[in-house]
């Protein structure tokens, strides 16, 4: 969870970001979104000498940063025949430098969520998260109607980095350093930094009234979450939806907030043991490991029991619970904001075309005629 | 911070109960409980390299820390956990949930209606009102499909002496007491003087479901009913998100819902039209 | 714990998406779709997004083994190799190149592929080459040899956009091909009409704009009914039949007989909707048709290729954007294997075994004899192998005692050979028959290219280490050559000499190397001179035969039929969440928890005149075979129709299904036989069916 701080005296301005990417390196490794040769913009850990310049800003990866905090796979704990011992990450201070706004709010979401699980806990512990400002809409983005971006939202990152101005003639920008932590006072002790003032925040609201009013008119969504919350849309609508789910995951997989995960069991191999061929899986275990990895609210087998019975047999209940999660007006006590951070990834990886997009304008269309 | 990785248990007893089910009897080793189990709570058990799965507790820990469960073979795990005897290690996490109301049915008459194996998480609660003196007020009525699917033999027999007891068969019971439940039940409140004041039902959710509905439409309130909701758990503290029922998990808001709050979180979500099948037995 | 990404393709199906591997502490630990992949575009099915639990998985082979006394003992590759290379020497010189051969595999690389048939040919001297096209796409092969003169898909994947009718013929796109199936889904949501064609009600089906629901086995009468219909109504286009096609008046002869009241009898389907279909295809601008092994998979294939060819070609119906003839291809790299000439008859590019020419062309590049005989296909090796003719196998990758007909025999054959080499990733129940089994590296582990169906070889990277002692199958076919006495033949340092070999050798990969691969995101074949950025659409102005053959074939009926013993029709299916013999999808706690607790599909009603529940066991037998398993309720078959998944060991479809061929390919006819089913005792569980090490069937 990330401390409220006085930042009234913590803010600072910077030529070049490269600076401040090389001094958190002292301490961190450093994480940012990196551009392959075919534009692909993946989040990549980066070593040593082998940083490059800050890529990014308004371009978000198809990938969220979600993998770092909330392992893809991890071992929980190993049993060694005996008793069962806990397996915490083995992590290094991490620097995650230029995440956008709507990721870091994915992030505020899980930290809340994650509040006592200690796998999360002891990677987030030693994460720096540096925020930055959106200055344009992305393809499939809509975080202004969720309350989540394009301007890293209070609260949700350590630093925030916000361009103020470009200079064209020679390519240099001046940026606004806001340390919004104590982690984020800390990280940047031992810098020789010009203090913003006043007008530079000021400068920073209006660019994002300027982002804001770049985005397209996604009133569609905002009538869709009324519409949900209503439970008005109906049973038939989610039928139809739910033939175009092929049960992929990818929704599930990409979105920065799901955390639902499965665990299974590996027995481990005794090498020196001549391989066996035998077909029967005795319960000979001497050592084995317990391992967590990502699930999906969307599989037929998420909640199948094992007589069979099934509480959400229809996909049309499955796909009703993804949205159920992401915008009912139930988990706002808890978690004080919506479920969807509005990045819109799921509309990009869905191969049925039912990501956020297509179903809140199926809904939209539905239920105002 | 939580604590996902299970403790050990032992096991110390094991005998079969009915066709496809068996009493296990557990103990910890190394530890003890921190806080007090209330019945209807459940546990998980971790298999080493097979898995782990949800398990409610037969009896609650005596002193020495030994509980009971019932357990039926319906799966991978189960089988494999049937190849196990006395003296054999396993993961244990627990307890988790809420469990039957226990300090609200003193006093008052009681209905529990169970199906198959679901008498096992109301077992403990029984046991409870016989020995704090509130058999008078307790009826039973026990459902399954046939007698070979009956669990429990030596527990109904020994309550059968200080509370009312009802059996019903789906198949081969007599006339009065052959079919579902629910066809007894409008039988049985009838008569003003067995009127419960609360009704616990455990067993395969679509029969609750239809008792619990019986149960209103005989006149009952639905803040008068409880039930125990199985889900397919694997943490037991509302991180892994597979028990949801809308917004709450069943591992922390339940496995014990009382049928108003049941329906009041079913209303948040879309209600489907089932596909009709009839429910069978655990 | 440091993390790598590498990117890759999906080593599934055919459509070839994009993944970036994410490696750490030498694990692949996540994948993550690729948004600028041109075809997948950020998508993955669930298979795709299941690869990490498929290549780590504990039961990994890591050493060479060897069966002595019937147990597998440890050996070096040393010992390995050479004890292989001593019996070929042995087996060739007692019973000739004839009685040794290679089943190569649809899931490595063009470059193993190639390395396979290279070593088959120059270093065994045989054309005994093969892999299991033979069992999903030969008859699309022989067929469009026959009327077009090239066997793979015309179109390009994202083609399915500039449609405005799409037809697709026996296939399940959304389950087996996801990514293809979603942009199916894309496209009649944009307006584009849907046509399925099917016995079974799939998820297109569902969707569609008509859903001809045809008996089983009818696709030919069907196809000639539209054909009727067509030159009925004159919505045929002449001008093309008249500039690239030939045969068209015997044609139109030939299904005149098939009158839309016939056709309707035989394939169940209304006349009203034959219509609608058959005016929808003729008067699109762009039909995508698209097929897959309801097609194939019957005694009939290449009929039904060649039938599925005289529609389009008589609607011109090919050659441009958006309209072609798109078989689409089961395995990540089929058309690989197919392309580097992994099949009895045929050289890297389709060039002839048995054109001299061909034959004295690789004979001088490979600086050695080659091969004369005309070679065996894979069940033609299992049956001279039953019948005392063929001793000594290599099989990279295949699991053919589960995925091919009839596993009684084949397991007879394998057990017939004098030595069966398995080179695999894990422990098949194939690999438990072998003599020796080589433990080879996985895809995530080696560099090389993969061909997906529509043509595009695209490069995969290496992410992570091979386990143990793995190797990659270009290496140990490279070793094994030197062992057999061929020092110099194969002796390449990188895939990429592989490749830059195969490339001099053939025409249509000409123009490719590996740094063009990976600056355009991967080629499309033909890459040649002519075409030196690729080919989006085959055949724009002519065919590689000339004119397009239009061929009369006849509807016959499926070689068994349901009567009074086996009552009911039985057919066979795939799962989106599994993928052939779910060596590497059932590794997948996720995908394995998708499994239906029943499997074998039933309609309600069938099972409720056969007074069944839901999950109930039973027997189903056919004159082949028995197999227990549960039923699962399915509103997807029609009555009298009974579907099975063939991914699982534990009830292999195989044991019933029907090994009569189709005589031009030798296709075996897994989509169709007759069966019957015994009900189990309510209570008791179907046993699973496992093959003992003896080959035989025994239960658990």
């Amino acid at each position: 969870m990330i401390e409220r701080y006085n930042i009234v005296n913590n803010r600072y301005l910077l030529k070049d970001l490269g600076v401040l990417k090389h001094h958190l390196a002292k301490y961190y490794s450093v994480v940012q979104i990196q551009k392959d040769a075919d534009g692909e913009k993946l989040w990549t850990e980066q070593f040593g000498d082998k940083i490059e310049p800050l890529f990014g800003h308004n371009h978000l990866p198809l990938t969220s940063p979600k993998g770092f905090l909330f392992a893809e796979k991890e071992v929980l704990y190993k049993f060694d025949g005996e008793t069962f011992k806990t397996i915490l990450p083995q992590v290094q201070p991490k620097v995650m430098f230029g995440v956008q706004a709507c990721d870091l709010s994915a992030i505020a979401y899980q930290d809340k969520f994650f509040e006592h699980d200690p796998y999360y806990q002891k990677r987030r512990e030693n994460i720096l998260l540096v925020g930055i400002d959106c200055e344009s809409p992305c393809v499939t983005g809509f975080c202004v109607q969720v309350d989540a971006g394009p301007h890293v939202k209070d609260n949700t990152a350590d630093l925030v980095l916000s361009r103020l101005n470009v200079d064209d003639a020679n390519g240099s920008s001046e940026w606004l350093v806001i340390a919004a932590t104590e982690k984020g006072i800390n990280s940047i002790k031992g810098m020789t930094l010009d203090k913003a003032d006043n007008k530079h925040l000021k400068l920073r609201t209006k660019l994002l009234e300027k982002v804001r009013s770049e985005f397209v008119d996604y009133s569609y969504i905002s009538n869709a979450i009324e519409y949900l919350n209503n439970n008005s849309v109906p049973a038939q609508l989610w039928e139809e939806l739910s033939v175009r789910c092929l049960g992929c995951s990818g929704c599930t997989n990409l979105c920065p907030t799901c955390s639902c995960y499965t665990t299974y069991d590996v027995v481990e191999q005794q090498p020196e043991k001549p391989v066996s061929i035998s077909r029967e899986v005795k319960l000979e275990v001497t050592k084995s490991e317990t391992i967590r990895c990502w699930d999906s609210c969307l599989f037929e087998g998420f909640q199948k029991e094992a007589s069979g019975h099934n509480p959400s047999q229809k996909a049309a209940q499955r796909v009703e619970r993804f949205w159920f999660h992401k915008f009912s007006d139930e988990y706002l006590p808890e978690f004080q904001r919506y479920g969807c951070v509005g990045c819109g990834r799921c509309e990009q990886t869905c191969p049925g075309t039912i990501g956020v997009h297509s179903v809140m304008k199926r809904i939209d269309q539905q239920c105002c005629s | 911070m939580l604590q996902l990785t299970p403790q050990t248990i032992r096991i110390v007893d094991v005998y079969d109960d009915g066709s496809h089910a068996r009493h296990f009897t557990f103990e910890p080793k190394g530890f003890v409980h921190d806080n007090p189990i209330s019945i209807g709570q459940f546990f998980m058990l971790t298999l080493p390299g097979v898995g782990l799965a949800p398990f409610t507790y037969t009896s609650i820990p005596d002193k020495t820390g030994r509980f009971n469960a019932l357990i039926r073979n319906v799966g991978h795990l189960t089988e494999k956990l049937f190849s196990l005897g006395k003296g054999d290690v396993l993961g244990y996490n627990g307890p988790f949930g809420r469990g039957w109301p226990v300090g609200l049915i003193k006093h008052k008459e009681v209905l529990i209606v169970a199906g198959g194996c679901g008498l096992a998480p109301v077992a403990a609660t029984i046991d409870y009102l016989i020995n704090n003196g509130y058999s008078k007020s307790v009826t039973l009525l026990y459902a399954t499909r046939d007698s070979a699917s009956q669990v429990l033999k030596k527990e109904r027999t020994r309550w059968s002496s200080s509370i009312k007891l009802i059996e019903t068969l789906e198949v081969g019971g007599d006339s009065d007491h052959s079919g579902l439940p629910t066809q007894y039940l409008s039988h049985l409140l009838n008569k003003d003087d067995q009127y419960p004041d609360i009704v616990l039902t455990c067993g395969p959710e679509a029969m609750m479901m239809a008792v619990a509905n019986s149960c209103v439409d005989l006149g009952l309130k639905t803040s008068d009913i409880w039930m125990s909701i199985e889900r397919r758990m694997r943490c037991g503290v509302g991180l892994c998100g597979h028990c949801y029922v809308a917004n709450s998990y069943a591992c922390q808001q339940g496995p014990t819902y009382r049928y108003d709050e049941y329906l009041a979180l079913e209303s948040k979500t879309v209600a489907f039209e089932k596909d009709k099948v009839l429910f069978q037995y655990c | 714990m440091s993390q790598t990404q590498v990117n890759s393709i999906c080593p599934f199906c055919g459509v070839g998406c994009g993944i970036a591997l994410v490696a750490s502490d030498n694990n692949i630990t996540a994948v993550q779709p690729l948004s600028k992949h041109p075809i997948s575009q950020g998508k993955l099915c669930a298979k795709g997004w299941n690869t990490p639990f498929g290549i780590n998985h504990h039961d990994r082979l890591t050493q060479p083994l060897m069966k002595v006394d019937g147990e597998f003992r440890v050996v070096s590759w040393k010992h390995a190799l050479s004890h292989i290379a001593e019996n070929l020497k042995q087996f060739i010189c007692e019973s000739g190149p004839q009685s040794v051969g290679l089943i190569s595999s649809a899931r490595a690389t063009n470059e193993d592929n190639y390395a396979a048939q290279k070593f088959a040919r120059a270093v065994l001297k045989t054309n005994n080459i093969d892999h299991c096209a033979r069992i999903c796409h030969s008859p699309t092969v022989a067929g469009l040899k026959k009327t077009l003169g090239s066997g793979a898909m015309t179109n390009s994947i994202d083609d399915v956009g500039k449609a405005d009718v799409i037809l697709v013929i026996g296939a399940d796109p959304t389950e087996n091909h996801a990514i293809i199936g979603g942009k199916i889904m894309k496209a009649k949501l944009r307006g584009a009409k849907l046509i399925v064609v099917d016995p079974r009600q799939t998820r297109l089906a569902k969707v569609a704009d008509l859903h001809l629901q045809l008996n089983i086995g009818t696709n030919i009468a069907l196809l000639n009914g539209l054909l009727n219909i067509i030159f009925a109504h004159g919505w045929q286009n002449d001008e093309f039949i008249a500039r690239r096609c030939e045969g068209a008046d015997a044609l139109k002869a030939h299904v005149a007989d098939y009158t839309v009241e016939k056709v309707s009898v035989i394939t169940g389907v209304d006349g009203a909707d034959l219509v609608k279909a058959a005016k929808l295809y003729s008067q699109a601008n762009a039909a995508f048709l698209a097929y897959g092994m309801g097609i194939t998979q019957f005694v009939s294939g290449t009929n039904n290729v060649i039938a599925v060819s005289n529609l389009a070609l008589i609607c011109g119906q090919i050659g441009r954007e958006g309209t072609g003839i798109n078989p689409l291809r089961g395995q990540n790299n089929v058309q690989g294997a197919c392309d580097m000439g992994c099949l009895p008859n045929v050289y890297p590019d389709y060039q002839s075994a048995n054109d001299e020419q061909v034959r004295s062309k690789f004979s001088r590049a490979w600086q050695t004899e080659v091969a004369r005989l005309p070679g065996l296909t894979s069940l033609g090796m299992s049956h001279q192998a039953r019948h005392g003719n063929f001793r000594g196998l290599l099989i990279f990758g295949e699991d053919p005692v589960v995925t091919d007909p009839d596993r009684n025999k084949v397991a007879q054959g394998l057990r017939a050979m004098d030595l069966l080499v398995v080179i695999e990733l894990s422990m098949t129940e194939t690999a438990k028959m072998a003599d020796i089994v080589l433990p080879a590296a996985s895809f995530a582990e080696k560099r090389g290219t993969f061909t997906n169906c529509e043509r595009r070889v695209q490069l995969i990277h290496k992410a992570v280490s091979p386990p143990g002692e793995a190797k990659i199958d270009w290496q140990i076919l490279s070793e094994l050559a030197k062992e057999m006495g061929f020092p110099e033949l194969m002796n390449w340092q990188t895939s990429e000499q592989v490749f830059d070999e195969m490339c001099k050798l053939t025409d249509s990969f000409s123009g490719m190397s590996y740094p063009r691969l990976k600056q355009n995101n991967g080629l499309q074949w033909p890459c040649n001179n002519e075409y030196p950025d690729g080919s989006r659409c085959l055949h724009s102005t002519t065919f590689p035969i000339g004119k397009g053959k239009l061929i009369p074939v006849y509807h016959v009926l499926t070689d068994e039929v349901p009567d009074a013993e086996y009552p009911y029709w039985f057919t066979t299916m795939r799962l989106h969440f599994h993928y052939g013999c779910g060596s590497m999808t059932r590794q997948s706690p996720l995908l394995e928890r998708e499994t239906p607790i029943g499997l074998l599909f039933i309609h309600p009603q069938d099972a409720l005149d056969l007074g069944l529940k839901n999950h109930q066991g039973v027997t189903v037998s056919s004159r082949r075979g028995c197999v227990e398993t549960r039923i699962e309720f399915s509103n997807q078959v029609s009555p009298g129709l009974l579907s099975m998944p063939y991914h699982f060991k534990e009830a292999p479809s195989n044991f019933l299904t029907n090994d009569a061929m189709d005589p031009i390919t030798e296709m075996p006819e897994l989509k169709v036989c007759a069966v019957n089913i015994i009900p189990l005792p309510e209570n008791q569980p179907p046993r699973s069916s496992v093959l003992s090490d003896a080959g035989s069937r025994v239960s658990q």
